[in-house]
């Protein structure tokens, strides 16, 4: 499944409000300006996820996991890849540059926080979107490598899933963190999104 | 009718085990739990809330937990619920929030008053309709302060690690200027030494006559002395490093010491056909100063001009008085400095460039000392130079103040150091006396019992403190001079063990010491150990005999 030029500028401005409220909500947090920068989407079989990741993301990763469940289900990933993920805990801590890096348990906290702001975000968007009421898990953090990310999220999904990837940057204090919000779904639940972006897209046209 | 039953039982059985849950949920959970219904009034509030917060169930369940804690909607908090509410899962950690409601903190090694939480707040749903919410409060703080100390650790440990690199690259530059100084050092040292083995050799060898062993002879003892220039500057700067240089000060008389200065030159400046022009006002002196500081100051600053002022050109001092100050002005017709060099004049081991440095010779260290001298004397020395070829003007002012006329300090300028050879014409007669000489070197205790014999005195001479107690008690000299520094045991440890001993076995005997480390400090140490006089090396002829002959009572027989 390929999204048009059209299904993927609307899913971007649709998602580009999810960003806009979560800057707006980390800033508010933190109390340095936070942006994202906007967001690039993709559709991707999940078994492409892979190949389309690990160019971006080598070495271990970083991400905070919720699953949705409800008339669309499936499950929401915030990706960063490690030194980013210090990175951003770093600058949104006021850590400073501490002289070795790494996510203790308080860093590990503060990603869960960010993620489950940025996910919520999206899929309420999404939720609104389609007038549906989604469920959420609790937000769990993993560090582990992309395959084995991937091999966990995957498992006990039989049928074909989709994973919807979109790319973007946390701008906050003069440097950037990439990362990737990864949203798996199966292959219904993407058309119904697709059916209602599309009428989305028609209604802002008129 | 079984499945009936079946069902009936299972279903009691879920009932117990849901009653179980919540009964371990209010009594045992090491977490607060709070649920609400959608209206956010509390509906459980368990154990480890009411002993954390001093809050019963009874008191808060039924009441509107946004009302029971107003701080929740000051500090935005509340917004949580609501999103709650519209099924949303909010995680609130304790790095962003501290905490979510305030508890005080449990006693332990930390130094929170706040218990620090991390909070998760979910929706509680039934058939797709949010029915409450429910919060778990974990208490983090403990753990919280155990990162806060490892960071510390991380932190205080790289800082070691950088602060030691950095140590290390300083003591790499230090390590290579001290190389660059040790070669130019050598290099200096060996100059004059090249000479004197040189000529020393020749005349072992009686290869010489007459006259060439005059120039011989001349040749080494110019450049011993010069040599030995180059030691005392060494020492001095040393000094100043090490922030040990102290000042002698005496009221002295500085027209007498420019006129000592200068006198030391004139065969210098003589040789190289410079006319040596003065103007000095007899009503300069007197101050308070260090005679032999600043004589060497205004000798280190003529012979730099004679040294860069090439033949045929001319040197002028003025000596002059102003209201508070004195002012010393040394101008020269020689080299001149740039204008990039002009700052660096004062700086140690410094000298225009390399090339300069091969004509000129010399360690660089002259005008250093003279700018440390005349800072330690509260005075400024400046330096003018049109450029290169242009000469150079130097001028030296020293503070005139609260000279006060002390009769005990008589002694005006010291009297310049001859530069004859030998020559004992006016020296006191030691004939008589019996001097022990003691010191390891075999050259100075024979150059010493050589001097002292040539003025009539008996000398002994040993090598070691230990033979020189032994001696003490079967010759009875009557004067000991004693070098400080020996292997095994030390002149110090000497003369206490002889000041030990009653006076008919030697105790009371007149001791000088010899020391290579010449100034007050040393002195200072030497008199308090027990010797009379100190003596630096190198030994001075005259001066050796009139101490021997002051420490004998002997007076001088001019």
């Amino acid at each position: 499944m390929k999204l048009t030029e059209r299904q993927s500028d609307a899913l971007s401005e649709l998602i580009n409000i999810a960003f806009a409220r979560t800057g707006a909500a980390l800033s508010e947090l933190t109390g340095h300006r936070v942006m994202l920068n906007p967001p690039e989407v993709a559709v991707y079989r999940t078994e492409e996820l892979r190949g389309a990741l690990a160019k971006f993301v080598p070495g271990d990763v970083a991400s905070i996991h919720q699953v949705f469940a409800g008339p669309i289900a499936g499950d929401a990933l915030l990706l960063l890849n490690y030194d980013g993920a210090v990175q951003l805990t770093e600058l949104l801590t006021d850590g400073g540059h501490k002289p070795s890096s790494f996510l203790d348990e308080s860093a590990r906290e503060v990603l869960t926080e960010v993620g489950n702001i940025l996910l919520n975000a999206c899929l309420g968007m999404f939720g609104n979107l389609l007038n549906v009421h989604v469920t959420f898990s609790v937000p769990r953090l993993h560090i582990e490598t992309l395959d084995e990310l991937i091999d966990s999220t995957m498992t006990g999904k039989a049928e074909m899933h989709y994973a919807l990837v979109i790319y973007t940057a946390f701008q906050i204090r003069d440097s950037s963190v990439r990362g990737f919000l990864v949203i798996v779904l199966s292959v219904a639940s993407l058309d119904r999104l697709i059916q209602e972006v599309d009428a989305w897209e028609a209604q802002q046209g008129t | 009718m079984t499945s009936r039953s079946g069902m009936k039982e299972a279903s009691s059985k879920e009932t117990l085990l849901n009653a179980a849950v919540l009964h371990w949920m209010h009594g045992l959970a090491a977490q607060g739990i709070v649920t609400t219904d959608n209206k956010l009034n509390v509906v459980q509030w368990n154990h480890w809330m009411e002993q954390h917060t001093g809050k019963r169930a009874s008191e808060v369940t039924g009441k509107n937990l946004l009302e029971l804690f107003p701080e929740l909607t000051e500090r935005r908090l509340h917004r949580n619920y609501k999103w709650a509410l519209e099924g949303q899962v909010r995680v609130l950690s304790q790095a962003l929030h501290n905490y979510l409601i305030a508890m005080p903190a449990l006693s332990g090694e930390h130094d929170y008053a706040q218990m620090q939480q991390a909070v998760r707040i979910s929706p509680l749903s039934h058939e797709g309709r949010v029915i409450g919410t429910l919060t778990i409060i974990e208490d983090v703080t403990e753990r919280v302060a155990r990162e806060a100390k490892l960071h510390a650790q991380i932190e205080e440990r790289s800082r070691l690690l950088s602060s030691e690199k950095l140590a290390r690259n300083e003591a790499e530059r230090a390590n290579r200027l001290k190389d660059e100084f040790l070669a130019t050092i050598s290099h200096e040292l060996r100059n004059p030494l090249n000479a004197i083995l040189g000529w020393a050799h020749m005349m072992r060898v009686g290869k010489l006559n007459e006259s060439n062993t005059e120039r011989a002879v001349e040749t080494i003892y110019r450049n011993a002395k010069s040599q030995s220039q180059l030691i005392a500057d060494l020492l001095d700067v040393s000094r100043i490093i090490s922030g040990k240089l102290r000042l002698d000060v005496r009221t002295v008389d500085l027209l007498s010491i420019v006129n000592a200065a200068i006198d030391s030159i004139r065969p210098a400046a003589d040789a190289k056909g410079i006319r040596l022009q003065t103007t000095l006002d007899p009503a300069a002196g007197p101050l308070s100063g260090d005679a032999d500081r600043l004589q060497q100051i205004v000798w280190n600053l003529l012979s730099n001009a004679v040294k860069f002022t090439p033949k045929g050109g001319h040197i002028s001092v003025k000596l002059q008085r102003g209201a508070s100050h004195v002012e010393i002005v040394v101008s020269d017709s020689g080299l001149g400095i740039s204008k990039e060099f002009l700052p660096y004049v004062f700086d140690r081991f410094r000298q225009a460039d390399a090339s300069t440095t091969r004509t000129h010779g010399g360690l660089g260290l002259g005008l250093s000392i003279v700018h440390q001298l005349v800072d330690l004397h509260g005075g400024s020395v400046t330096v003018q130079s049109e450029g290169e070829g242009k000469g150079a003007t130097f001028t030296i002012s020293l503070p005139v103040m609260g000279v006060v006329s002390n009769q005990n300090e008589v002694e005006v300028a010291h009297p310049v150091p001859s530069e004859n050879v030998l020559s004992f014409d006016g020296l006191p007669s030691l004939q008589g006396l019996k001097v022990l000489v003691v010191d390891d070197e075999a050259d100075t205790r024979e150059l010493i019992g050589q001097v002292l014999k040539e003025c009539g005195s008996e000398v002994i001479t040993t090598c070691s403190a230990a033979e020189a107690l032994v001696a003490i008690e079967q010759h009875k000299p009557d004067i000991l001079i004693s070098d400080l520094a020996m292997p095994d045991e030390d002149g110090y440890s000497l003369i206490s063990k002889i000041r030990a001993l009653p006076s008919e076995r030697g105790g009371q005997i007149p001791a000088a010491a010899l020391t290579a480390y010449a100034r007050a400090e040393d002195r200072m140490r030497v008199l308090r150990s027990g010797f009379q006089f100190h003596l630096p090396k190198p030994v001075d002829s005259a001066e050796l005999v009139t101490v021997v002959a002051s420490l004998a009572g002997r007076a001088y027989n001019s």
